[in-house]
């Protein structure tokens, strides 16, 4: 039996909107295992997006609750979360939030200057995290000289570099072409399966569903379909 | 700390022109204030300096109907020291008089010191060489305004200690220059002997000038001035211009700071999903708002740095050279030399650097607050309102 990382619980998240609310996510109780390759599916709109921020701990439920890792969101500190994020969540976006005045290398080291590691591990570490990637020779240059795809594998390498448990990819792949996407979907196994870490996707491109375990379907902000699949691509 | 520093560096370097936009402005505003405040400096410094080594020296012994505002007290206020009181004191003996230099009336005052004194720095030991039957020293100022020159005979007529009146012709025996004109404009200076024979208030002074072993203490019918008492007109008019150079450099600093706070405001704006990726990567939001505090600050520091380079040939070289103010300063009867030489001390430099780091990190700050209300999953969407 394997260790649960994520559980949600009743977990409802309501917006406030006008005068009214509207429920992004209604009754939503799932868990995730430490090693899963998952992926959170529907359409536009289905509150996958403000699922994986909550379970990030950027966002925090309305109701229910939301266990990641061993700590209830909802009673989280600001600091606290920021402290969890930092040692133990990655996160991936669509955009690749890359922080453009800094090179690729400075990008990738920052988790590491927050956690207060030595210049010595950072840089084993970075260099590490760019060779998982294949951008060991892009080090010094700026995200703005990045290609799409290159971006996007900086993100990954920033994500992984402090060998979370978990990673969050919310739609990874939405910009990027079909050759790029397989390419970091590709890595992103190979990371989940040498070094166990747990991946959780939010996405509606057939390509990265192509790769997970199991696929989850949000439909108006609640769990339609729950399966276990079984991969067209393994690595 | 040390991270904080290094981003806003990076954050600052990496936003090129809108960085050294606001440099530059800060760094205007640093020259500005330093330089205006090291001639403030120096006049101050040198006021005090040229009033103490040509005019007051420690301090001056009035006698008690003397009021140096009232020509009227002066004829009268003289009188002379109870015996052995008049160590370490210089007597000047100050007397009403007219001139008639090419026939115009020109009321003056006529100062009489002992041709042996040191305590200011009038150079009347020249007198001695004179042969002239009453020579007289008088200031460049007196001269031009006189058109007198050495060795030009001009009338005088003035009264003796029995108010009955007496004239003769002086000598311009020699002309001094000094940077004192309150101790040149409309006064001749003679030796106190003569003045004594001339005016028969033999052994009576109308003030004393204290050397630095003088020890004040309270004698009947005379009053001791110290230094900073005769000073107090001077500083005060020095405290007077740094006050109305405050609204200078208020306007300054305003819109230099203003600059900052417009790119805060901008980038706390702009910067949203920077602002989300910092907190999503494990920041918490006052450590984010610190890099955006930092950064305002630094800009200052970026200006002080900018400013030291464009602004220390200038600073040095008007502190060596000197700033010529000609005399203009002189019909405003202030104290003040024709030439300034400003005075920049490391205290003005790193006071005024830390005036504007702790004013740009305030107006960095303020609008950087909004970071600490921010909903991160908002920040990241870019989509705050
Ligand atoms: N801050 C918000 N305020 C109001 N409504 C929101 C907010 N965030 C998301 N929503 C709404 O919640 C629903 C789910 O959004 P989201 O989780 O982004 O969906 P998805 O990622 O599946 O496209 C959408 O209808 C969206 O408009
Ligand atoms: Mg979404």
């Amino acid at each position: 039996m394997s260790e649960k990382i994520i559980i949600t619980e009743n977990l409802v998240k309501r917006f406030p909107v006008g005068d009214g609310e509207f429920t992004a996510l209604n009754n939503i109780n799932l868990s995730f295992e430490k090693g899963e390759f998952s992926g959170i599916i529907g359409p536009s709109g289905s509150g996958k997006t403000t699922l994986l921020n909550i379970i990030g701990s950027l966002d925090s439920p309305t109701e229910g609750s939301a266990t990641v890792l061993g700590h209830r969101i909802s009673d989280l500190s600001h600091k606290e979360s920021a402290f969890l994020r930092n040692m133990h969540i990655g996160f991936i976006f669509q955009v690749y939030n890359l922080l453009p005045v800094y090179t690729v290398f400075e990008n990738v080291e920052f988790a590491l200057i927050l956690q207060k590691r030595s210049a010595t591990e950072r840089k084993k570490a970075v260099m590490q995290a760019l060779e998982w990637v294949g951008l060991e020779n892009m080090a010094d240059k700026k995200p703005s000289k990045l290609s799409g795809g290159e971006g996007q594998r900086v993100a990954i390498a920033r994500a992984m570099v402090k060998r979370p448990e978990l990673v969050l990819a919310d739609e990874p792949t939405a910009n990027l072409d079909a050759k790029n996407a397989h390419a970091i979907l590709k890595t992103m196994k190979t990371l989940n399966k040498e070094l166990n870490t747990t991946f959780l996707f939010s996405t509606h491109d057939e390509k990265v569903m192509d790769y997970l375990n199991r696929l989850v379907r949000l439909e108006d902000g609640e769990v339609d379909k729950d399966d276990i699949v079984q991969p067209k691509y393994m690595v | 700390m040390k991270m904080a520093l290094q981003m806003a560096f990076k954050n600052l370097i990496g936003a090129g022109l809108r960085t050294w936009l606001n440099v530059s402005v800060l760094s205007f505003c640093f020259i500005v204030i330093v330089f205006y405040n090291g001639f403030l400096n120096g006049w101050q410094k040198q006021g005090r300096l040229d009033a103490m080594n040509w005019e007051f020296a420690q301090g001056q012994l009035y006698h008690a109907d003397y009021d140096p505002y009232d020509v009227f007290t002066i004829q009268d206020a003289h009188g002379s020291l109870p015996e052995g009181e008049s160590q370490h004191l210089t007597p000047v003996l100050i007397q009403q008089a007219t001139l008639y230099p090419n026939g115009r009336m020109n009321p003056i005052l006529i100062k009489g010191i002992p041709l042996d004194q040191k305590v200011i720095n009038l150079p009347i030991d020249l007198l001695a060489k004179s042969t002239a039957d009453i020579p007289v020293f008088i200031g460049k100022r007196m001269a031009e305004s006189a058109k007198l020159s050495e060795g030009d005979q001009v009338l005088l007529r003035w009264r003796d200690q029995y108010g009955t009146y007496d004239a003769a012709n002086i000598t311009i025996a020699g002309i001094f220059d000094t940077e004192v004109a309150t101790i040149d404009q409309g006064q001749i200076w003679l030796t106190l002997d003569k003045l004594w024979k001339m005016t028969g208030l033999t052994d009576e002074a109308t003030l004393y000038i204290a050397d630095s072993q003088y020890q004040p203490q309270p004698i009947s019918g005379w009053n001791f001035q110290s230094l900073n008492s005769l000073l107090k007109d001077f500083e005060s008019a020095v405290q007077a211009e740094r006050i109305g150079s405050m609204v200078i450099y208020l306007v300054l600093l305003g819109i230099g700071l203003l600059a900052i706070f417009d790119t805060q405001v901008l980038s706390v704006f702009r910067r949203q999903r920077e602002i989300g990726t910092y907190i999503a990567l494990g920041m918490t939001k006052n450590q984010v708002l610190k890099i955006f505090t930092v950064e305002g600050g630094m800009y200052s520091i970026f200006a002080g740095i900018v400013g030291m380079v464009i602004g220390a040939p200038l600073f040095y070289y008007t502190a060596t050279q000197g700033i010529n103010i000609g005399s203009s300063a002189e019909g405003m009867g202030v104290r003040m030399a024709n030439i300034i030489y400003p005075a920049f001390g490391p205290g003005l430099v790193t006071g005024t650097l830390l005036v504007l780091v702790f004013s740009a990190k305030l107006v960095s700050f303020l609008p950087a607050r909004k970071i600490s209300k921010m909903n991160p999953v908002n920040a990241l969407k870019g989509k705050l309102s």
